[in-house]
């Protein structure tokens, strides 16, 4: 119903009002976290997601959703959507001023988070409002404060940490770092590559080569137009040097990862890589990855992401979306999320919060560590993403 | 009530729903290419016009509708020319229209699965001695894309032209074969006043769609030249939203040229209808 209203409001272009205004973040903030999590009671809510990871919606599926049912008695449907998608569709509805959304909360970082908040798509602040940020989450994080140089602003709450690695399948000595991965793809022709940059783990592989091109990673963290005048071309030519070496002699990328895993799983190449890095570990176990899939962080440096949970403008249910992403960042939610068997995803907690018994559960579902501490390179400024979209193929793809 | 008043009126359904759904989208496309503020009204058009990535994409985009079309209408043809009498039965109709039952992602998945280098064809040819499978997924040349559509559309045209040939009067064929008409003579006079506005028709759908279909290319194709409907939905998405006027521009310019093709054709097919059965009328 929700959604059939939704498009005709928008085929007439008309203002449509639903008939019960939903309360703003400011309202909320005067109400105490019982008003609010009774208010929730009952509810339906909806959450935007990218759908291409098997054990994340099973995480979803069999975990946050039946907790969230016996606890609330909140129902919680996943809209499985690229982030750009969702966007430009929460875009339209903010034009035709549809305030009866589909979805309650979103999943998003970065880039996405940007144009979430430069075009007034995004409920608000909201962070302060929730008692789990308080208490299980260090705020003074860097993470907390900014999402790839934007100002959070408790416009979204941080969800998970993971770093980008690389898989490799049946090789005895992978690559350790930048360089070493160069020589190893011009060694092994055709076994490596990296998806089209218009999703973010292509993306994600060209910001690694600006990490190596940069001497300091802090240069990065904000936006430098004259350090892309002087270093940009460096980063094309690597890349162009690289293009050769790949699967298909770099005529085309896969267009998606889902397209890489497969040419992994099926042999076609020899190396996939994405954030997350325990994420191969259930696709081992599926059988979908080959039983020798040996995960590589770079000694030479990986990126950390950090990917948040936010509301729409237009949610219909502000109290249910609260509460809900309130459990997301519980104790509870936060330790199933790290079972390699579903997602083994990387908390946010503050481990200093935690009771013994907490951070011994941690500890025993917490992999074998793939990317040591001092490995971890920041992530870039969002506007640099834009950079790689906007000049990738005409500099790269190009140029053969 | 005059009868072409009656049929406006009959029309109008079809016509609203074409003014609230295509008009209203192109309007909005439209609206969202011209550049209002600072650079220029039509820059996306100049933009776009001028750039190699626009040409290579409609380059690759109207080698491959236009083979994939032909191809489907020649096929198709032959097909049904050579079973018509066949296809008076059930299960011969189900099995020819049994493509146009999957849809279109999962039959690019299909191609995948037998045509691709890790796939069905390429292991039987391995292990009967054969090496250099050749490449016919994601491949420059577009040729899982071709192959692709000519399985999902040969059904289809087989369905628009089998009407025609089980209405056909075969008595014109004993007629024109008794009066020493050759095969091709024969084709022409008896069978093409009837089949060729329907090939023409038919392959104008089906060039119309493949220039704007999005799952195929996308599964099947390259990253670059990637064919124009994969361009516009990068263009669309990607970036910030800046490259969107671009990816409105290409559409506006699509429209308008897959419109004056279908214009083009039907004004042609209106003329060869009259010129055939003509022709027909004399043989």
């Amino acid at each position: 119903m929700k959604s059939w209203t939704g498009l005709a409001a928008l085929l007439l272009l008309t203002v449509c009002s639903a008939g019960e205004e939903a309360a703003d973040a400011d309202d909320l903030a005067e109400q105490d976290w019982e008003e609010i999590t009774a208010a929730a009671d009952g509810a339906e809510i909806g959450i935007y997601m990218w759908g291409g990871d098997e054990g994340l919606n099973a995480y979803i599926d069999e975990v946050v959703a039946p907790a969230l049912e016996e606890s609330y008695d909140i129902t919680l449907t996943r809209y499985p959507m690229e982030a750009p998608e969702f966007l430009s569709r929460l875009r339209t509805e903010r034009e035709a001023g549809s305030m009866d959304g589909t979805a309650d909360i979103l999943w998003i970082n970065g880039e996405n988070f940007r144009i979430a908040k430069e075009n007034e798509l995004l409920y608000g602040s909201f962070a302060d409002l929730l008692p789990n940020m308080d208490a299980y989450v260090n705020e003074d994080a860097p993470y907390v404060e900014t999402d790839m140089g934007i100002p959070v602003e408790g416009m979204q709450v941080p969800w998970g940490n993971v770093q980008y690695a690389f898989q490799f399948r049946g090789d005895a000595e992978p690559p350790e770092t930048m360089e070493e991965l160069f020589s190893w793809a011009e060694e092994n022709p055709g076994a490596f590559t990296y998806p089209n940059v218009s999703n973010d783990t292509g993306a994600g592989f060209v910001r690694h080569v600006m990490h190596h091109v940069a001497d300091d990673p802090e240069i990065l963290e904000t936006f430098d137009e004259e350090w892309l005048e002087e270093n940009g071309e460096d980063v094309w030519r690597i890349l162009r040097e690289l293009q050769p070496h790949l699967w298909r002699e770099g005529r085309t990328y896969p267009e998606t990862l889902e397209q890489q895993d497969q040419l992994f799983s099926s042999g076609e190449v020899d190396v996939t890589l994405g954030f997350n890095e325990y994420r191969a570990e259930s696709l081992v176990d599926q059988g979908t990855f080959p039983e020798d899939t040996q995960t590589v962080g770079l000694e030479s440096g990986s990126i950390a992401s950090t990917h948040y949970l936010s509301m729409p403008f237009n949610t219909t249910e502000p109290e249910a979306a609260l509460t809900a992403i309130n459990y997301f960042l519980s104790p509870e939610a936060q330790t199933a999320k790290l079972d390699p068997e579903r997602w083994g995803e990387g908390h946010i907690l503050d481990l200093d919060a935690l009771s013994e018994e907490e951070n011994d559960a941690i500890e025993s579902l917490s992999g074998e560590e793939i990317v040591p501490q001092e490995t971890i390179l920041p992530e870039l400024d969002a506007r640099y993403v834009d950079w790689i979209q906007e000049n990738w193929e005409q500099e790269v793809v190009q140029q053969r | 009530m005059s009868s072409s008043v009656k049929s406006w009126l009959l029309a109008l359904p079809v016509l609203l729903f074409m003014a609230v759904f295509a008009a209203q989208g192109l309007y909005r496309a439209w609206l969202e290419s011209v550049q209002v503020d600072g650079a220029g009204l039509f820059s996306a058009y100049t933009e776009l016009l001028t750039g190699r990535t626009f040409w290579a994409s409609f380059g690759i985009s109207v080698y491959v509708s236009f083979i994939s079309a032909v191809l489907s209408v020649v096929i198709g043809l032959w097909l049904v020319r050579l079973l018509h009498r066949y296809f008076l039965r059930d299960d011969w109709k189900l099995a020819v229209w049994f493509p146009m039952l999957i849809p279109h992602f999962a039959a690019a998945y299909l191609t995948v699965l037998f045509f691709s280098p890790g796939g069905w064809f390429a292991s039987v040819s391995a292990s009967a001695g054969l090496d250099g499978f050749p490449i016919l997924v994601n491949d420059p040349l577009y040729i899982g894309v071709i192959l692709t559509y000519l399985w999902k559309e040969i059904p289809f045209v087989v369905l628009m032209l089998l009407p025609v040939y089980q209405e056909l009067d075969w008595r014109m064929e004993e007629a024109a074969r008794s009066l020493g008409a050759g095969a091709w003579t024969r084709f022409k006079t008896v069978e093409l006043p009837w089949s060729g506005p329907v090939l023409l028709e038919v392959w104008l759908i089906l060039f119309v769609f493949m220039l704007g279909a999005y799952e195929i290319p996308v599964l099947l194709g390259v990253t670059y030249p990637s064919m124009l409907p994969v361009l516009a939905f990068e263009w669309f998405y990607q970036a910030g939203w800046s490259q969107r006027p671009l990816a409105q521009a290409m559409m506006v310019v699509l429209t308008a040229i897959s419109a004056f093709t279908a214009f083009l054709l039907l004004y042609i097919i209106q003329r060869s209808r009259r010129r055939w059965l003509r022709g027909g009328m004399r043989a």
